[in-house]
Protein backbone atom coordinates (compact mmCIF):
# COMPACT_ATOMS: atom_id res chain seq x y z
CA UNK A 1 0.00 0.00 0.00
CA UNK A 2 2.73 2.10 0.33
CA UNK A 3 3.36 4.97 2.69
CA UNK A 4 0.60 5.85 5.21
CA UNK A 5 -1.45 9.36 4.98
CA UNK A 6 -2.44 9.83 9.11
CA UNK A 7 -5.42 11.73 7.87
CA UNK A 8 -6.94 9.17 5.48
CA UNK A 9 -8.57 6.53 6.84
CA UNK A 10 -7.10 3.30 7.73
CA UNK A 11 -7.92 -0.32 6.90
CA UNK A 12 -7.23 -3.57 8.51
CA UNK A 13 -9.57 -5.98 7.39
CA UNK A 14 -7.76 -8.32 5.63
CA UNK A 15 -9.53 -9.41 3.00
CA UNK A 16 -9.87 -6.68 1.21
CA UNK A 17 -6.82 -8.02 -0.88
CA UNK A 18 -5.93 -9.23 -4.30
CA UNK A 19 -7.15 -12.33 -3.83
CA UNK A 20 -10.98 -11.75 -2.42
CA UNK A 21 -10.67 -8.88 -5.96
CA UNK A 22 -9.78 -12.45 -8.11
CA UNK A 23 -12.23 -14.36 -6.71
CA UNK A 24 -15.53 -11.81 -6.83
CA UNK A 25 -13.69 -10.28 -10.14
CA UNK A 26 -14.41 -13.88 -11.83
CA UNK A 27 -17.54 -13.86 -11.33
CA UNK A 28 -18.42 -10.35 -11.68
CA UNK A 29 -16.34 -10.15 -15.46
CA UNK A 30 -18.21 -13.19 -16.30
CA UNK A 31 -21.77 -12.12 -15.44
CA UNK A 32 -20.55 -8.37 -17.39
CA UNK A 33 -19.60 -10.76 -20.10
CA UNK A 34 -22.68 -12.35 -20.95
CA UNK A 35 -24.30 -9.24 -20.46
CA UNK A 36 -22.44 -6.98 -23.17
CA UNK A 37 -22.86 -9.96 -25.81
CA UNK A 38 -26.84 -10.48 -24.86
CA UNK A 39 -27.07 -6.90 -24.90
CA UNK A 40 -25.52 -6.63 -28.10
CA UNK A 41 -27.66 -9.35 -29.63
CA UNK A 42 -30.24 -7.55 -28.53
CA UNK A 43 -29.27 -3.95 -30.41
CA UNK A 44 -28.42 -5.94 -33.63
CA UNK A 45 -31.76 -7.58 -33.75
CA UNK A 46 -33.32 -4.33 -32.81
CA UNK A 47 -31.51 -2.02 -35.22
CA UNK A 48 -29.88 -4.29 -37.30
CA UNK A 49 -27.05 -2.35 -40.05
CA UNK A 50 -28.07 -2.68 -43.41
CA UNK A 51 -25.77 -5.55 -44.16
CA UNK A 52 -27.21 -7.89 -41.18
CA UNK A 53 -30.54 -7.66 -41.91
CA UNK A 54 -30.65 -10.73 -44.19
CA UNK A 55 -28.93 -12.83 -41.56
CA UNK A 56 -30.76 -12.73 -38.34
CA UNK A 57 -32.02 -15.91 -37.68
CA UNK A 58 -35.59 -16.22 -37.31
CA UNK A 59 -34.89 -19.64 -35.17
CA UNK A 60 -35.06 -20.37 -32.54
CA UNK A 61 -38.36 -19.05 -31.94
CA UNK A 62 -37.74 -18.43 -28.23
CA UNK A 63 -33.84 -17.75 -29.06
CA UNK A 64 -34.41 -13.72 -27.91
CA UNK A 65 -36.65 -14.36 -25.08
CA UNK A 66 -33.76 -16.31 -23.62
CA UNK A 67 -30.55 -13.97 -24.75
CA UNK A 68 -32.85 -10.82 -23.47
CA UNK A 69 -33.75 -12.99 -19.60
CA UNK A 70 -30.06 -13.58 -19.47
CA UNK A 71 -29.09 -9.95 -20.32
CA UNK A 72 -31.66 -9.06 -17.48
CA UNK A 73 -30.58 -11.39 -15.10
CA UNK A 74 -27.02 -11.10 -15.86
CA UNK A 75 -27.26 -7.45 -14.99
CA UNK A 76 -29.15 -8.03 -11.93
CA UNK A 77 -26.16 -10.38 -10.72
CA UNK A 78 -23.70 -7.93 -11.61
CA UNK A 79 -25.21 -5.12 -9.30
CA UNK A 80 -24.80 -7.34 -6.26
CA UNK A 81 -20.78 -8.50 -7.64
CA UNK A 82 -20.09 -4.98 -8.46
CA UNK A 83 -20.74 -3.63 -4.62
CA UNK A 84 -19.00 -6.51 -3.66
CA UNK A 85 -16.00 -6.09 -6.09
CA UNK A 86 -15.84 -2.09 -4.68
CA UNK A 87 -16.12 -3.31 -0.94
CA UNK A 88 -12.59 -5.70 -1.61
CA UNK A 89 -10.95 -2.61 -3.50
CA UNK A 90 -12.35 0.29 -1.34
CA UNK A 91 -8.83 0.79 0.22
CA UNK A 92 -7.18 1.43 -2.82
CA UNK A 93 -9.51 4.59 -3.31
CA UNK A 94 -7.36 6.23 -0.28
CA UNK A 95 -3.63 5.59 -1.55
CA UNK A 96 -1.10 7.99 -0.70
CA UNK A 97 0.17 9.30 -2.51
CA UNK A 98 -2.61 9.14 -5.03
CA UNK A 99 -0.17 8.79 -8.26
CA UNK A 100 3.59 7.44 -8.11
CA UNK A 101 4.14 7.84 -11.30
CA UNK A 102 2.28 8.83 -14.67
CA UNK A 103 1.52 4.96 -15.58
CA UNK A 104 -0.10 4.88 -12.12
CA UNK A 105 -2.26 7.45 -12.82
CA UNK A 106 -3.29 6.46 -15.98
CA UNK A 107 -4.07 3.15 -14.59
CA UNK A 108 -6.29 5.04 -11.77
CA UNK A 109 -8.17 7.22 -14.27
CA UNK A 110 -8.95 3.98 -16.12
CA UNK A 111 -10.20 2.19 -12.81
CA UNK A 112 -12.19 5.41 -12.40
CA UNK A 113 -13.57 5.02 -15.75
CA UNK A 114 -14.59 1.47 -15.48
CA UNK A 115 -15.91 1.87 -12.49
CA UNK A 116 -18.14 4.91 -13.81
CA UNK A 117 -19.12 3.32 -16.60
CA UNK A 118 -20.03 -0.23 -14.72
CA UNK A 119 -22.41 1.30 -12.25
CA UNK A 120 -23.42 3.86 -14.54
CA UNK A 121 -24.78 1.21 -17.06
CA UNK A 122 -25.92 -1.33 -14.13
CA UNK A 123 -28.02 1.79 -13.18
CA UNK A 124 -29.62 3.01 -16.11
CA UNK A 125 -30.47 -0.18 -17.08
CA UNK A 126 -31.86 -1.00 -13.39
CA UNK A 127 -33.99 2.02 -13.60
CA UNK A 128 -34.92 1.33 -17.17
CA UNK A 129 -36.77 -2.49 -16.63
CA UNK A 130 -39.40 -0.17 -14.33
CA UNK A 131 -39.64 2.21 -17.81
CA UNK A 132 -38.46 4.71 -15.55
CA UNK A 133 -36.17 7.73 -17.58
CA UNK A 134 -35.71 10.21 -15.46
CA UNK A 135 -32.36 11.20 -17.34
CA UNK A 136 -31.51 13.96 -19.88
CA UNK A 137 -30.01 11.50 -22.11
CA UNK A 138 -31.61 8.84 -24.67
CA UNK A 139 -31.49 5.56 -22.77
CA UNK A 140 -31.53 3.08 -25.25
CA UNK A 141 -28.51 5.00 -27.45
CA UNK A 142 -26.69 5.88 -24.34
CA UNK A 143 -26.75 2.43 -22.76
CA UNK A 144 -26.05 0.93 -26.16
CA UNK A 145 -22.54 3.66 -26.42
CA UNK A 146 -21.73 3.32 -22.71
CA UNK A 147 -21.20 -0.77 -22.98
CA UNK A 148 -18.32 -0.52 -25.59
CA UNK A 149 -16.75 1.22 -22.93
CA UNK A 150 -17.30 -0.69 -19.88
CA UNK A 151 -16.44 -3.81 -22.05
CA UNK A 152 -13.27 -2.28 -23.30
CA UNK A 153 -12.01 -0.41 -20.11
CA UNK A 154 -12.89 -4.09 -18.32
CA UNK A 155 -10.21 -5.54 -21.06
CA UNK A 156 -7.82 -2.79 -20.33
CA UNK A 157 -8.11 -3.29 -16.38
CA UNK A 158 -7.72 -7.11 -16.66
CA UNK A 159 -4.43 -6.35 -19.03
CA UNK A 160 -2.89 -3.88 -16.22
CA UNK A 161 -3.76 -6.52 -13.44
CA UNK A 162 -2.53 -9.59 -15.68
CA UNK A 163 0.31 -10.10 -13.45
CA UNK A 164 -1.64 -9.87 -10.08
CA UNK A 165 -4.71 -12.07 -11.42
CA UNK A 166 -2.05 -14.76 -12.65
CA UNK A 167 -0.65 -15.05 -8.82
CA UNK A 168 -4.02 -14.76 -7.19
CA UNK A 169 -6.22 -17.10 -10.01
CA UNK A 170 -5.68 -19.92 -8.03
CA UNK A 171 -5.89 -20.94 -4.10
CA UNK A 172 -2.24 -20.16 -2.30
CA UNK A 173 -1.31 -23.26 -0.22
CA UNK A 174 -1.32 -20.91 2.80
CA UNK A 175 -4.05 -18.32 2.98
CA UNK A 176 -4.49 -17.82 6.56
CA UNK A 177 -7.88 -16.01 6.19
CA UNK A 178 -8.96 -18.95 4.04
CA UNK A 179 -12.11 -19.63 6.06
CA UNK A 180 -13.38 -16.47 6.67
CA UNK A 181 -12.89 -15.41 2.62
CA UNK A 182 -14.75 -18.73 1.99
CA UNK A 183 -17.63 -17.35 4.51
CA UNK A 184 -17.66 -13.77 2.77
CA UNK A 185 -17.42 -15.71 -0.95
CA UNK A 186 -20.61 -17.66 0.21
CA UNK A 187 -22.42 -14.57 1.34
CA UNK A 188 -22.00 -13.13 -2.30
CA UNK A 189 -23.14 -16.25 -3.95
CA UNK A 190 -26.21 -16.24 -1.70
CA UNK A 191 -26.91 -12.56 -2.64
CA UNK A 192 -26.61 -13.49 -6.02
CA UNK A 193 -28.82 -16.28 -5.86
CA UNK A 194 -31.49 -14.12 -4.23
CA UNK A 195 -31.47 -11.28 -6.46
CA UNK A 196 -31.83 -14.15 -9.28
CA UNK A 197 -34.64 -16.03 -7.40
CA UNK A 198 -37.09 -13.19 -7.22
CA UNK A 199 -36.40 -11.59 -10.12
CA UNK A 200 -36.13 -14.38 -12.83
CA UNK A 201 -39.09 -15.63 -12.94
CA UNK A 202 -40.66 -12.32 -15.02
CA UNK A 203 -38.91 -14.23 -18.12
CA UNK A 204 -38.49 -18.05 -16.55
CA UNK A 205 -41.49 -19.25 -16.67
CA UNK A 206 -40.62 -22.53 -14.37
CA UNK A 207 -39.76 -19.69 -11.50
CA UNK A 208 -42.43 -17.50 -11.46
CA UNK A 209 -43.76 -18.30 -8.57
CA UNK A 210 -40.91 -16.40 -6.89
CA UNK A 211 -41.29 -13.22 -8.75
CA UNK A 212 -41.36 -11.44 -5.92
CA UNK A 213 -39.21 -8.18 -6.84
CA UNK A 214 -39.52 -8.26 -10.46
CA UNK A 215 -41.02 -5.15 -11.81
CA UNK A 216 -43.16 -7.43 -14.32
CA UNK A 217 -45.19 -10.60 -13.02
CA UNK A 218 -46.02 -12.47 -16.14
CA UNK A 219 -49.03 -13.75 -13.66
CA UNK A 220 -50.51 -9.91 -14.04
CA UNK A 221 -51.66 -9.26 -17.40
CA UNK A 222 -54.59 -9.07 -19.47
CA UNK A 223 -55.25 -12.15 -21.93
CA UNK A 224 -52.61 -14.19 -20.60
CA UNK A 225 -50.11 -11.42 -21.40
CA UNK A 226 -48.18 -8.37 -20.20
CA UNK A 227 -48.73 -5.15 -22.08
CA UNK A 228 -45.53 -2.98 -22.84
CA UNK A 229 -47.09 -0.24 -24.44
CA UNK A 230 -50.70 0.59 -23.67
CA UNK A 231 -53.19 1.89 -26.36
CA UNK A 232 -53.76 4.94 -23.89
CA UNK A 233 -50.22 5.85 -24.47
CA UNK A 234 -50.12 5.07 -27.95
CA UNK A 235 -53.28 7.21 -28.13
CA UNK A 236 -55.04 4.29 -29.79
CA UNK A 237 -58.99 3.54 -29.38
CA UNK A 238 -61.62 1.74 -30.63
CA UNK A 239 -62.93 4.94 -32.28
CA UNK A 240 -59.86 4.66 -34.21
CA UNK A 241 -60.60 1.53 -35.95
CA UNK A 242 -64.15 2.01 -36.75
CA UNK A 243 -64.15 1.24 -40.55
CA UNK A 244 -60.51 -0.44 -40.47
CA UNK A 245 -59.36 -1.92 -43.38
CA UNK A 246 -56.04 -3.10 -43.79
CA UNK A 247 -54.01 -1.70 -46.77
CA UNK A 248 -51.44 -3.64 -47.83
CA UNK A 249 -49.51 -2.36 -50.59
CA UNK A 250 -47.25 -3.97 -53.38
CA UNK A 251 -47.54 -5.02 -57.33
CA UNK A 252 -50.81 -5.83 -56.66
CA UNK A 253 -51.75 -3.90 -53.52
CA UNK A 254 -55.56 -4.38 -51.76
CA UNK A 255 -57.23 -3.78 -48.85
CA UNK A 256 -59.10 -6.34 -46.67
CA UNK A 257 -61.70 -5.57 -43.92
CA UNK A 258 -61.67 -7.38 -40.22
CA UNK A 259 -64.83 -9.44 -41.30
CA UNK A 260 -62.77 -10.93 -44.75
CA UNK A 261 -59.17 -11.47 -42.46
CA UNK A 262 -61.07 -13.27 -40.56
CA UNK A 263 -62.24 -15.59 -43.33
CA UNK A 264 -59.06 -16.22 -44.67
CA UNK A 265 -57.36 -19.20 -44.02
CA UNK A 266 -56.08 -18.95 -39.98
CA UNK A 267 -53.22 -20.23 -38.21
CA UNK A 268 -52.51 -21.02 -34.30
CA UNK A 269 -49.25 -20.64 -33.32
CA UNK A 270 -47.51 -20.88 -30.06
CA UNK A 271 -44.84 -18.00 -29.96
CA UNK A 272 -43.28 -15.75 -27.33
CA UNK A 273 -43.28 -11.96 -26.54
CA UNK A 274 -40.09 -10.98 -25.63
CA UNK A 275 -39.49 -7.58 -24.10
CA UNK A 276 -36.33 -5.39 -24.53
CA UNK A 277 -36.73 -4.98 -20.24
CA UNK A 278 -36.18 -8.59 -19.63
CA UNK A 279 -39.73 -9.98 -19.00
CA UNK A 280 -41.57 -12.94 -21.50
CA UNK A 281 -44.19 -14.96 -21.67
CA UNK A 282 -45.70 -17.72 -24.19
CA UNK A 283 -49.06 -17.22 -25.58
CA UNK A 284 -51.31 -18.88 -28.42
CA UNK A 285 -51.89 -16.65 -31.18
CA UNK A 286 -54.39 -17.09 -34.68
CA UNK A 287 -54.41 -14.95 -37.30
CA UNK A 288 -53.49 -15.06 -40.90
CA UNK A 289 -49.82 -15.88 -41.56
CA UNK A 290 -48.12 -12.73 -43.48
CA UNK A 291 -46.83 -14.61 -46.42
CA UNK A 292 -50.20 -15.48 -47.35
CA UNK A 293 -51.17 -11.92 -47.23
CA UNK A 294 -47.88 -11.03 -49.25
CA UNK A 295 -48.41 -13.83 -51.71
CA UNK A 296 -52.07 -12.00 -52.30
CA UNK A 297 -50.24 -8.97 -53.07
CA UNK A 298 -48.03 -10.09 -55.59
CA UNK A 299 -44.76 -9.95 -53.49
CA UNK A 300 -41.48 -11.84 -55.41
CA UNK A 301 -40.08 -14.25 -53.15
CA UNK A 302 -37.70 -12.46 -50.77
CA UNK A 303 -39.47 -9.43 -50.21
CA UNK A 304 -39.30 -7.66 -47.03
CA UNK A 305 -42.27 -5.93 -45.21
CA UNK A 306 -42.54 -2.25 -44.08
CA UNK A 307 -45.59 -2.63 -41.22
CA UNK A 308 -47.27 0.67 -39.67
CA UNK A 309 -49.35 1.14 -36.74
CA UNK A 310 -52.21 3.16 -36.26
CA UNK A 311 -50.68 4.64 -33.04
CA UNK A 312 -49.83 8.58 -33.59
CA UNK A 313 -46.19 8.62 -32.57
CA UNK A 314 -44.24 6.18 -31.40
CA UNK A 315 -40.41 5.37 -32.13
CA UNK A 316 -41.56 2.33 -33.41
CA UNK A 317 -44.54 3.10 -35.27
CA UNK A 318 -42.89 2.04 -38.11
CA UNK A 319 -41.74 -1.52 -38.32
CA UNK A 320 -39.11 -3.33 -40.86
CA UNK A 321 -39.43 -7.02 -41.21
CA UNK A 322 -36.64 -8.32 -43.14
CA UNK A 323 -37.51 -11.11 -45.77
CA UNK A 324 -36.43 -13.84 -43.35
CA UNK A 325 -39.21 -13.28 -41.02
CA UNK A 326 -42.14 -12.37 -43.72
CA UNK A 327 -41.84 -15.51 -45.46
CA UNK A 328 -41.73 -17.67 -42.21
CA UNK A 329 -45.02 -19.91 -41.88
CA UNK A 330 -45.41 -18.55 -37.78
CA UNK A 331 -45.66 -14.86 -38.56
CA UNK A 332 -48.68 -13.78 -38.34
CA UNK A 333 -51.04 -10.91 -38.51
CA UNK A 334 -52.42 -12.13 -35.47
CA UNK A 335 -56.45 -11.24 -34.57
CA UNK A 336 -56.78 -13.54 -31.48
CA UNK A 337 -54.80 -14.07 -27.98
CA UNK A 338 -55.18 -16.90 -26.29
CA UNK A 339 -58.33 -17.67 -28.64
CA UNK A 340 -59.89 -14.48 -27.39
CA UNK A 341 -60.34 -11.21 -29.77
CA UNK A 342 -57.18 -9.35 -29.07
CA UNK A 343 -57.56 -6.56 -26.45
CA UNK A 344 -57.02 -2.80 -27.48
CA UNK A 345 -54.19 -3.03 -25.28
CA UNK A 346 -52.84 -5.82 -27.09
CA UNK A 347 -53.14 -4.54 -30.42
CA UNK A 348 -56.80 -4.92 -31.62
CA UNK A 349 -57.66 -5.18 -34.23
CA UNK A 350 -54.68 -6.82 -36.05
CA UNK A 351 -51.15 -7.38 -34.74
CA UNK A 352 -48.07 -8.60 -35.55
CA UNK A 353 -46.25 -12.00 -34.11
CA UNK A 354 -43.35 -13.07 -35.38
CA UNK A 355 -40.45 -15.97 -34.25
CA UNK A 356 -37.51 -14.61 -32.50
CA UNK A 357 -38.07 -10.52 -32.47
CA UNK A 358 -38.13 -8.06 -29.71
CA UNK A 359 -41.62 -6.95 -28.50
CA UNK A 360 -41.35 -3.23 -29.41
CA UNK A 361 -41.19 -4.77 -33.23
CA UNK A 362 -44.36 -6.65 -32.55
CA UNK A 363 -46.23 -4.19 -33.98
CA UNK A 364 -49.60 -3.91 -32.50
CA UNK A 365 -52.79 -1.78 -33.85
CA UNK A 366 -52.07 -2.71 -37.52
CA UNK A 367 -52.88 -0.19 -40.27
CA UNK A 368 -50.71 -0.17 -43.90
CA UNK A 369 -48.31 -3.10 -44.75
CA UNK A 370 -45.42 -2.19 -47.91
CA UNK A 371 -44.07 -5.08 -49.63
CA UNK A 372 -40.49 -4.10 -49.98
CA UNK B 1 3.62 -10.14 -22.38
CA UNK B 2 2.43 -10.08 -25.95
CA UNK B 3 -1.05 -11.72 -25.12
CA UNK B 4 -1.14 -8.73 -22.40
CA UNK B 5 -0.37 -5.81 -24.68
CA UNK B 6 -3.22 -6.91 -26.99
CA UNK B 7 -5.36 -7.35 -24.62
CA UNK B 8 -5.07 -3.81 -23.30
CA UNK B 9 -5.19 -2.39 -26.85
CA UNK B 10 -8.18 -4.24 -27.69
CA UNK B 11 -9.66 -2.47 -24.40
CA UNK B 12 -8.43 0.94 -25.97
CA UNK B 13 -10.01 0.25 -29.05
CA UNK B 14 -13.72 -0.63 -27.12
CA UNK B 15 -13.45 2.49 -25.71
CA UNK B 16 -12.22 4.43 -28.77
CA UNK B 17 -16.18 2.46 -29.90
CA UNK B 18 -17.69 3.72 -27.11
CA UNK B 19 -16.87 7.32 -27.10
CA UNK B 20 -17.52 7.41 -31.13
CA UNK B 21 -20.78 6.22 -30.44
CA UNK B 22 -21.08 8.58 -27.30
CA UNK B 23 -20.11 12.05 -28.30
CA UNK B 24 -22.16 12.61 -30.99
CA UNK B 25 -25.29 11.94 -28.49
CA UNK B 26 -27.43 15.03 -27.19
CA UNK B 27 -27.61 15.27 -23.65
CA UNK B 28 -23.84 14.52 -23.57
CA UNK B 29 -23.79 16.89 -20.24
CA UNK B 30 -25.98 14.58 -18.39
CA UNK B 31 -24.07 11.56 -18.93
CA UNK B 32 -21.19 13.02 -18.03
CA UNK B 33 -23.27 14.33 -14.07
CA UNK B 34 -24.34 10.63 -14.02
CA UNK B 35 -21.11 9.25 -14.26
CA UNK B 36 -19.46 11.10 -11.71
CA UNK B 37 -22.76 11.23 -9.83
CA UNK B 38 -21.89 6.78 -9.92
CA UNK B 39 -18.46 7.57 -8.12
CA UNK B 40 -19.18 9.86 -5.88
CA UNK B 41 -22.47 7.86 -4.89
CA UNK B 42 -20.97 4.61 -4.03
CA UNK B 43 -17.25 6.23 -2.97
CA UNK B 44 -18.87 8.64 -0.89
CA UNK B 45 -22.35 7.02 0.39
CA UNK B 46 -22.84 3.34 -0.66
CA UNK B 47 -19.10 2.77 0.42
CA UNK B 48 -18.90 3.81 3.88
CA UNK B 49 -22.12 2.45 4.82
CA UNK B 50 -21.01 -0.83 4.22
CA UNK B 51 -17.97 -0.34 5.55
CA UNK B 52 -19.24 0.71 9.09
CA UNK B 53 -21.54 -1.84 9.26
CA UNK B 54 -19.25 -4.39 8.62
CA UNK B 55 -17.04 -2.84 11.22
CA UNK B 56 -20.11 -3.08 13.51
CA UNK B 57 -20.73 -6.74 13.06
CA UNK B 58 -17.23 -7.57 13.22
CA UNK B 59 -17.28 -9.13 16.38
CA UNK B 60 -20.17 -10.29 16.98
CA UNK B 61 -20.39 -13.79 17.30
CA UNK B 62 -21.54 -16.26 14.35
CA UNK B 63 -20.02 -13.22 12.19
CA UNK B 64 -20.16 -15.41 9.13
CA UNK B 65 -23.40 -15.85 8.70
CA UNK B 66 -24.74 -12.71 9.73
CA UNK B 67 -22.18 -10.57 7.26
CA UNK B 68 -23.41 -13.30 4.64
CA UNK B 69 -27.31 -12.61 5.61
CA UNK B 70 -26.33 -8.82 5.69
CA UNK B 71 -24.93 -8.84 2.38
CA UNK B 72 -28.11 -10.52 0.51
CA UNK B 73 -30.39 -8.29 2.64
CA UNK B 74 -28.31 -5.34 1.11
CA UNK B 75 -28.72 -6.82 -2.29
CA UNK B 76 -32.04 -7.44 -2.45
CA UNK B 77 -32.69 -3.91 -1.01
CA UNK B 78 -30.67 -2.40 -3.69
CA UNK B 79 -32.64 -3.63 -6.65
CA UNK B 80 -35.94 -2.88 -5.35
CA UNK B 81 -35.24 0.73 -4.10
CA UNK B 82 -35.96 1.97 -7.74
CA UNK B 83 -39.34 0.32 -7.38
CA UNK B 84 -40.27 1.51 -3.87
CA UNK B 85 -38.64 4.94 -5.23
CA UNK B 86 -40.37 5.45 -8.39
CA UNK B 87 -42.66 8.38 -8.71
CA UNK B 88 -46.14 9.36 -10.25
CA UNK B 89 -48.40 6.65 -11.15
CA UNK B 90 -47.49 2.91 -13.19
CA UNK B 91 -46.88 3.56 -16.95
CA UNK B 92 -48.99 0.91 -17.54
CA UNK B 93 -51.61 -1.56 -16.18
CA UNK B 94 -48.52 -4.47 -15.89
CA UNK B 95 -45.30 -2.32 -15.01
CA UNK B 96 -44.51 -2.50 -11.48
CA UNK B 97 -47.54 -4.46 -10.79
CA UNK B 98 -46.32 -6.05 -6.96
CA UNK B 99 -46.51 -4.98 -4.06
CA UNK B 100 -43.02 -4.53 -3.51
CA UNK B 101 -42.97 -3.22 0.11
CA UNK B 102 -44.97 -6.15 1.24
CA UNK B 103 -42.96 -8.47 -0.99
CA UNK B 104 -39.07 -6.54 -0.13
CA UNK B 105 -40.30 -7.46 3.73
CA UNK B 106 -41.08 -11.40 2.91
CA UNK B 107 -37.70 -11.39 0.92
CA UNK B 108 -35.95 -10.29 4.17
CA UNK B 109 -38.02 -12.22 6.61
CA UNK B 110 -36.84 -15.71 4.36
CA UNK B 111 -33.20 -14.36 4.72
CA UNK B 112 -33.06 -13.84 8.52
CA UNK B 113 -34.98 -16.78 8.70
CA UNK B 114 -32.37 -18.93 7.04
CA UNK B 115 -29.63 -17.38 8.75
CA UNK B 116 -31.24 -18.01 11.65
CA UNK B 117 -31.54 -21.80 11.15
CA UNK B 118 -27.99 -21.90 9.79
CA UNK B 119 -26.10 -20.68 13.00
CA UNK B 120 -28.48 -23.06 14.80
CA UNK B 121 -27.06 -25.66 12.68
CA UNK B 122 -23.48 -24.43 12.64
CA UNK B 123 -23.79 -24.52 16.74
CA UNK B 124 -25.21 -27.52 17.23
CA UNK B 125 -22.03 -29.49 15.28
Amino acid sequence: MGPMNPTLPQFRGRLHDARTAVAIGRWLGSAVVVCFLTGLISHVLQHPPGWMTGLLPVRPAWGYRLTQGLHVASGLAAIVLVMAKLWAVYPRLFAWPPFRSLPHLVERLSIALLVAATVFELFTGLINILQWYPWPFSFTQTHYAVAWIVAGSLLLHLAVKAPLIRENWRRKKADVDAADRRALLAGVGAAVGAVTLTTVGQSLSALRGFDLLAPRSPNVATQGMPINRTAAAAQVTYASSDGWALEVAGPKPFRVTLAELEAMPQRRVRLPIACVEGWSADAWWSGVPVRDLLARAGAPPGSALRVESLEVWGYYRVMEMPAQYADDPDTLLALRLNDEVLSLDHGYPARIIAPNRPGVLQTKWVSRMEVR
Amino acid sequence: MPLRITLGAAGVALIAVGLFFLLPLPGLLGVVFWFAGAIALHDALIGPIVLVTGLLVARLPDRAVVRGALITMGGLVLITIPALLRPGPSPNPTVLVQDYPRNLLICLAAVAVVAVVLVLVRRRR
